[in-house]
């Protein structure tokens, strides 16, 4: 016994006499993210940045800061709404500080951590850099990044959480960054009707119409809409017609290729009746209108995807019964989650 | 049966006497070394604003920012062999003149010939989300929507630039496929020796941008602000702006 406490105490001391010798203050407490098993791998190299209570708080508060944006009327959260699954809620085209008006819709925030492109055209390539377009983007929140630091900097309460995030009170980009990636890392769905019956809870199942409009999704939509995540990540047309008063050419934006001319990031399904208006521009308030469009809109001059060209059949049965399968999508936990819920920010 | 125990705590309480060694050595064998970079325009010195240039078409130009990324810092053994100083990027900015001296650190002891670094930041760190310190997005040498680093800026004016302002913007960068604009640049600086010989000089033309192998007319061009062929030529021109002046103490 004693042997082992010596033994014991020799370990200890070997530790203590090579820890860093820079630390102080208490360590941030270690956040675990409980993911479903019929999930694929993250993408999202948390070990780079690993999860904290602290870190999530300080991004949770970042997140819904108006002062942020120049005039501070815009957070993250003004257009990413919680009841709309983080998508703008009847808002066809984002709207940021001053009124202004962006050419895109505003996508609903969630699985973040699957997802290896964000936006509709997948031109940032991680989501730690994600920040840095709604902040300084003058048709979001238009603010210079110095000065977005500077304010930051300045408020105690914000040196506070910095320091018990990461050490000291220094507010950098990397820090502000990471904190607001380590908040939407916490956001995942994967509680819906739908995931009860994947993880066969007990007593749920689909209805006779929510199983066919499940059986039509397989066969017509889930090549590209891809389960569990709903989206496969590919960039594709789906044989929109161009919009030239948008004139946005979608993925040919990033890669200068003309191949990809009007494809978009394949949007996850889930929360979809949550989050109307639909596609990269809010074009279809209807989600009947979505249905119509594969069924009858597919255009062959918008370049569109094999899979997709001579239109996809939906009868009015078929489209109903998706429609009750998308119910099934729809995640409540999430959308009334209290542990990612807007936060008032006083000081 | 206790034989094995209190051997293992007589190394355990070796290692415990020698724990503070954990603490890193002092690195007796390596040096830093300083590199400084003046910039001009032909032969004249770089002056920001309103001194005016010609291209090689005899085409007038100014010149208000003048910033680029380094990295990748390699030097050539007097063997052949190579010492590549990993992790350390510098931002360069003719505007603050500190940013034109460059503190390499951990350079091995040892005879050399040369030289040679990239310009532009590899596309490693393009890819690995919010960076620090001189990879900071604050210097603005980020592609918010389309992200990569800006790898070089050039921003000036022409008279015979036809944008509205008459302004010269070129940013180039773009670290994947065919117009990938890293450039990796190598330098014949003459035999030095380290720790005796620890600073070296170079220039970088600015004249350079607009020659070979792309000669570069701003009646046709006065803008590039995406990745993509324009970017590339630019970079394959300024791949030649750098010369080693000396290498001293
Ligand atoms: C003015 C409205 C607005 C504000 C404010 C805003 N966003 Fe967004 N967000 C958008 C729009 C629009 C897109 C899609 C843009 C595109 O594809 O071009 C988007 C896309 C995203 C995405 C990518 C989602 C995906 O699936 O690709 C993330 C992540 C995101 N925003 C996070 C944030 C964060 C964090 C903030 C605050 C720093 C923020 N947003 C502020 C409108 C906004
Ligand atoms: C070829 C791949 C492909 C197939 C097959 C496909 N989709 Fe899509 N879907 C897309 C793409 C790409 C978008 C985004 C298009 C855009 O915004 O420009 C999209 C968008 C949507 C949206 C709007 C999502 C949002 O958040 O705005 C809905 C709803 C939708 N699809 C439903 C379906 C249904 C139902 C089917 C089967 C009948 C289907 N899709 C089949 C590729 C596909």
């Amino acid at each position: 016994m004693i042997r082992k406490f010596i033994y014991i105490v020799c370990i200890f001391f070997l530790v203590w006499a090579c820890r860093k010798s820079d630390q102080g203050g208490s360590a941030p407490v270690p956040y675990t993210l409980q993911l479903p098993d019929y999930f694929p791998a993250t993408v999202y190299d948390m070990s780079q940045n690993p999860l904290t209570r602290e870190g999530i708080a300080l991004g949770r508060r970042l997140f819904y800061d108006p002062r942020l944006s120049r005039d501070s009327t815009v957070s993250c959260g003004f257009c990413h709404q919680q009841f709309a699954a983080f998508s703008h809620y009847d808002h066809p085209l984002s709207h940021g500080v001053g009124n202004n008006t962006g050419t895109r819709t505003v996508p609903g925030l969630f699985n973040l951590i699957y997802q290896k492109d964000f936006m509709w055209d997948g031109g940032v390539n991680n989501l730690e850099i994600q920040p840095l377009t709604p902040l300084t983007d003058p048709n979001e929140m238009g603010e210079d990044l110095q000065n977005v630091i500077n304010k930051i900097q300045s408020n105690a309460q914000y040196r506070g959480m910095y320091k018990a995030a990461f050490g000291t009170t220094e507010v950098t980009t990397q820090r502000t960054f990471r904190a607001l990636a380590q908040f939407m890392a916490t956001m995942n769905s994967f509680e819906s009707k739908y995931d009860s019956i994947m993880r066969k809870v007990q007593g749920v199942a689909f209805t006779t119409e929510e199983a066919s409009g499940y059986a039509t999704f397989q066969a017509k939509c889930a090549s590209c809409h891809k389960e569990p995540l709903f989206t496969d990540g590919s960039f594709r047309s789906n044989g929109l017609p161009y919009n030239p008063a948008l004139n946005d050419v979608g993925r040919m934006r990033i890669t200068n290729s003309t191949g990809d001319y009007l494809k978009f990031k394949v949007p996850s399904l889930r929360n979809i009746l949550r989050s109307q208006p639909y596609m990269h521009d809010g074009r279809f308030y209807d989600i009947f209108r979505v249905f119509e469009h594969y069924n009858k809109g597919v255009e062959a001059g918008a370049n569109p995807d094999p899979l997709v060209k001579s239109g996809i059949p939906l009868s009015a049965k078929e489209q109903r019964e998706l429609y009750f399968f998308f119910m099934t999508l729809t995640d409540m936990n999430f959308i009334n989650n209290k542990e990612i819920s807007e936060i008032l920010i006083e000081d | 049966m206790t034989q094995p125990v209190n051997r293992y705590c007589l190394i355990m309480l070796l290692l415990l006497i020698w724990g503070p060694g954990c603490q890193k050595d002092e690195e007796t064998t390596r040096s830093t070394i300083t590199v400084s970079i003046q910039h001009k325009v032909n032969q004249a010195p770089l002056a920001l604003a309103n001194t005016s240039y010609t291209n090689a078409l005899g085409q007038p130009f100014t010149v208000t920012a003048f910033k680029y990324y380094l990295s990748n810092f390699t030097f050539t053994r007097a063997d052949g062999s190579r010492v590549r100083i990993n992790g350390q990027y510098y931002f360069v900015d003719e505007a603050v003149p500190e940013s034109k001296k460059l503190t390499i650190a951990n350079v091995p002891f040892g005879d050399y010939t040369g030289m040679s670094f990239t310009i532009g930041v590899d596309s490693i760190r393009n890819v690995s989300g919010a960076q620090t310190g001189a990879l900071d997005p604050l210097s603005g040498m980020f592609w918010s929507w389309n992200s990569g680093y800006i790898m070089a800026k050039f921003e000036g004016t022409s008279k015979v630039s036809t944008a509205a302002d008459t302004s010269l913007v070129f940013h180039v960068g773009g670290f994947k496929g065919e117009y990938n604009s890293l450039q990796t640049v190598a330098l014949n600086t003459g035999s030095f020796k380290v720790p005796d010989n620890t600073h070296i000089a170079l220039t970088a033309d600015v004249a350079t941008w607009f020659n070979t192998p792309n000669p570069i007319s701003f009646i046709t061009i006065n803008k590039v602000h995406t990745p993509g062929i324009d970017g590339y030529k630019f970079s394959q021109n300024y791949s030649n702006m750098f010369t080693s002046v000396a290498v001293s103490e």
